[in-house]
């Protein structure tokens, strides 16, 4: 292969490179070729995993590969580029493994010089990472073993720069091998799901400290600020941003939301409606904890985000006086009406508590709210149960005590209970009572269990959930279209069917999900957040469909969006229109299904959770309804056509690779006989 | 008279001001090189943005040997001038708000001129974290709205407000 020098814009132009088993520090140019193909972040690190790292590598061995990356708009002003990436294989699931957060960190390594950084064998000892600038060391963290995350984090920035010093850490619970340990970010953003910081703490690896003090170049940055400006104006003239609901309280508005529209997941999804949703509210959180509730509602921002979804606050009295930092929506849906539990003094405690343990909190309270299930149902073992029940704390829902301590025992894995849940739900019930007893009462898909949305209510949610490349998840996609109701005209153009911006309908939905699983995929790799195309919809062309379908549209000079090819392409330097732009995110999904058919994954593996398909809902607005079974294989058929995959195996298409100029990826599939038919 | 007013209690601690300062006038995005700075303090969930007051008394201009610091009529800024500027350090070592930096590359020190009476950093910021008053009566004003909106909400909170308005003063 030819190399060809490295002159596009936007990049920091060099990955870091660190073994930790032989203290080798490389820096390694980016390659023209893989950014035209994969852009950055989580493209680039699906190409570096599967091309380095064989499917027989396990997640938790030495040889494993660990990427914390950028993308090429990291830290360039446009909105919402504060986000960093982090891949591996998942000792949660075994397959494909992955999460985003929001932070200061990202934009810092490329401050420093790097777009990513590559982290490959194990320590001796326990050690951490610092960089500054052209500075990288390996240096000891015996000290802060065992450690919370929030300790970790202020030794680290107090022996470097202090506040200028951006920390991402693991937390204890990932250093005894919990199988769902988060990355954390910054003290508070957690890049948590699928169990990074596991992959972290089995490389001996605590902490990456980073500082830099360098400059990014676009390409043309003229058209870049004309473009920036435009996304800016385009997210802060979005009809959703402009009812400021968010900003005033993050993304917790959606405890209300989701109890309104009848998808708040309650009791281990045995309900979809919370009676006590007004307790955890975002609302209820901002009057007791907020300290920030200035005339502006303030909240707090991952770098160049105007939208501010982070809610920071603290407990100053009572029994959980001292609690403190960031919230959102997910954790308090974990921990609050997942496990039946009113008190949101308890629930921010517990959340926080995962938090500085550095523990996925949405498989934390997934965990906890299916042994309470459990246990209510009489499956859990009488000595199982009494183990906890000792303690006066009953493990039932509603019961925030034994939640509290649970979270504690699981992190520690004291006792069988603890031990059990450090595998999280679905592991944990396979071992209790077969893969049965993990079918009916998990959530899980592929191994990891669900977000707070049921998709009985929700059908693009609920079809995002079963073909997911990292397990049972929303943002893969995010297609909150469905939730909001837009003109029919928009949902027509769009997805060919009215019916895609409505939570109960079928129809429009695989396209739906088509497309926005493309465009996630794109916008992970160029580093911006979910909010602005899969939240808001400041995209190109929907702001301007919206104009079309008003009664009196506005003069397209006063509408705005987001033109991420625009944007990509002014950055960079490279030319890529619309259509390539899509064409790119396809890339990346092929190649994410690529690894995840060496590990197994087939069309039995895209599925949904037995309880969303046979057990109809109770109660609210979503009353009666399930995801029906025959409308599933129709849309999961509809989808493999689409991507090219083999309608019974789920293997990829030959033709598909040679489309999307994938040869590499195809041999390998070929030599491992692995393409679909 | 112009003048930034820095807010923390509305900076969400985004630090769109920060690459909006060095784009404008380096052409490269860089919160080192930047004019304003924000301070992010994780712990306690606050944005603290800090620059430069452009001091009526400027410890800047007073020890400079060189006399390279002036004020510009127009905005009343305060300005150096890179061409008289003999690298001594002394401007950054009294400015008491760290608001003199050092470019490295250019081997230069500066500051915030306010853009000329333009401020690229306030167009940025959508919270008012950071504000341009041309008079200073608006400023005062701002900074009582500020201590007896402190006032109410201690009120509020059950605390004695006249403990709070003792606290009064900067943010
Ligand atoms: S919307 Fe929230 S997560 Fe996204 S970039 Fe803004 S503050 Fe960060
Ligand atoms: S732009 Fe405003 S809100 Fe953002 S960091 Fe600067 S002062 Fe704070
Ligand atoms: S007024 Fe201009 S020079 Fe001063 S901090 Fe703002 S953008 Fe920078």
């Amino acid at each position: 292969m030819i190399v060809v020098a490295f002159n596009y814009g936007g990049y920091a132009g060099k990955i870091l490179q660190v073994n930790l088993s032989t203290g080798k520090i490389t820096k390694v140019p980016l390659t023209k070729e893989q950014v035209e193909l994969y852009l950055g972040g989580r493209g680039y690190d699906a190409k570096i995993l599967f091309d380095n790292m064989p499917p027989n590598v396990q997640p938790l061995s030495k040889n494993s590969i660990l990427c914390l990356s950028t993308g090429p708009l990291t830290g360039l002003l446009g909105p919402t580029t504060g986000r960093v990436n982090v891949a591996a294989r998942s000792p949660l699931t075994g397959i494909y493994g992955n999460s985003n957060a929001g932070t200061n960190w990202g934009p810092e390594l490329k401050y420093a010089g790097y777009d990513g950084l590559v982290i490959t064998g194990k320590a001796k000892n326990p050690s951490y990472i610092a960089i500054e600038d052209e500075s990288v060391q390996i240096l000891p963290a015996k000290n802060l073993w065992g450690e919370g995350v929030y300790e970790t984090t202020l030794a680290l920035q107090e022996q470097h720069n202090g506040f200028e010093t951006r920390v991402a850490a693991c937390g204890p619970a990932a250093e005894r091998g919990l199988l769902y340990g988060s990355v954390i970010f910054d003290l508070w953003d957690a890049a948590g799901r699928s169990g990074m910081g596991t992959v972290m703490a089995s490389k001996n690896l605590k902490a990456v400290a980073v500082t830099g003090s360098g400059s990014l170049e676009v390409a043309q940055p003229d058209r870049y600020y004309d473009v920036v400006c435009d996304g800016w104006s385009g997210i802060l003239n979005e009809p959703g941003f402009k009812m400021g609901e968010h900003q005033a309280l993050g993304t917790a508005v959606c405890v209300g939301w989701g109890n309104a529209q009848g998808w708040l997941p309650t009791r281990n999804f045995r309900e979809s409606v919370f009676e006590f949703a007004d307790d955890i509210s975002g609302e209820e959180f901002r009057d007791k904890f907020s300290i920030k509730d200035s005339p502006v509602p303030g909240g707090r921002a991952c770098m160049s985000c105007p939208n501010r979804c982070k809610r920071f606050g603290k407990i100053d009295s009572g029994p959980y006086a001292g609690t403190r930092g960031n919230i959102e929506f997910e954790g308090v849906a974990a921990f609050g009406s997942k496990c039946g539990v009113r008190n949101l003094e308890a629930v921010f405690h517990a959340f926080m508590l995962a938090n500085d343990y550095g523990m996925d909190c949405v498989t934390t309270g997934n965990m906890i709210a299916t042994f309470m299930e459990l246990n209510e149902e009489g499956k859990l073992s009488a000595k199982l149960a009494a183990e906890i029940d000792d303690d006066g704390m009953e493990l039932k829902f509603g019961n925030e005590r034994a939640m509290v301590e649970m979270v504690h025992r699981i992190a520690n894995q004291q006792g069988e209970l603890g031990k059990l849940g450090a595998l999280g739900a679905w592991r944990a019930l396979t071992k209790l009572g077969g893969q049965k007893l993990a079918e009916k009462y998990t959530s899980a898909v592929k191994g990891m269990d669900t977000i707070a949305c049921d998709p009985r209510a929700s059908k693009g949610f609920g079809f995002t959930f079963a073909i997911a490349s990292r397990g049972s998840d929303h943002l893969r996609t995010h297609p909150v279209f469905e939730m909001i109701k837009l003109p029919d005209g928009v949902a027509k153009e769009m997805f060919g069917s009215a019916e895609a911006s409505t939570l109960k309908g079928y129809g429009g939905k695989v396209e739906m999900v088509l497309y926005h699983e493309e465009l996630a995929a794109v916008t992970d790799s160029i580093g911006s957040c979910r909010f602005m195309h899969a939240s808001y919809y400041t995209q190109y062309p929907i702001p301007e469909l919206l104009n079309k379908y008003r009664k009196r549209p506005r003069p397209a000079k006063d509408i705005h969006s987001v033109k991420y090819h625009d944007w990509v392409s002014a950055a960079t330097g490279m030319k890529i229109s619309y259509e390539k732009l899509f064409e790119i995110g396809r890339r990346i999904v092929m190649l994410e299904r690529a690894i995840n058919t060496q590990y197994g994954v087939r069309r039995k593996d895209d599925r949904l959770p037995r309880r969303f398909v046979e057990e109809p809902l109770p109660s609210g607005p979503a009353k009666g309804q399930k995801f029906d079974k025959k409308q599933f294989e129709s849309m999961l058929d509809k989808y493999y056509a689409k991507r090219g995959w083999d309608k019974k195996t789920g293997l990829i298409k030959k033709q598909m690779l040679d489309k999307l100029g994938m040869d590499d990826v195809k041999k390998i599939l070929e030599k491992r006989k692995l393409l679909g038919k | 008279m112009g003048k930034l007013v820095f807010n923390s209690e509305l900076c969400t601690g985004c630090r769109a001001c920060e690459l909006a300062c060095s784009f404008k006038h380096e052409r490269l995005f860089s919160p080192h090189l930047a004019r304003i700075r924000v301070v992010r303090v994780d712990e306690e969930g606050i944005d603290v943005p800090t620059g430069c007051e452009q001091c009526e008394v400027a410890a800047c201009i007073a020890v400079c040997p060189v006399r390279a610091i002036y004020v510009d009529p127009e905005t009343d800024g305060v300005i150096i001038d890179y061409d008289r500027c003999i690298g001594c350090k002394e401007c950054m070592t009294a400015c008491p708000f760290g608001a003199v930096h050092y470019n490295r590359a250019k081997g230069i020190f500066y500051k915030c001129d306010l853009c000329g009476g333009d401020p690229e950093c306030v167009k940025w910021c959508v919270t008012g974290g950071v504000q341009y008053i041309t008079d200073l009566d608006t400023v005062l004003q701002l900074k009582r709205t500020k201590t007896a909106e402190r006032a109410l909400r201690s009120i509020a909170e059950g605390a004695s407000a006249a403990g709070a308005a003792a606290k009064g003063g900067g943010v």
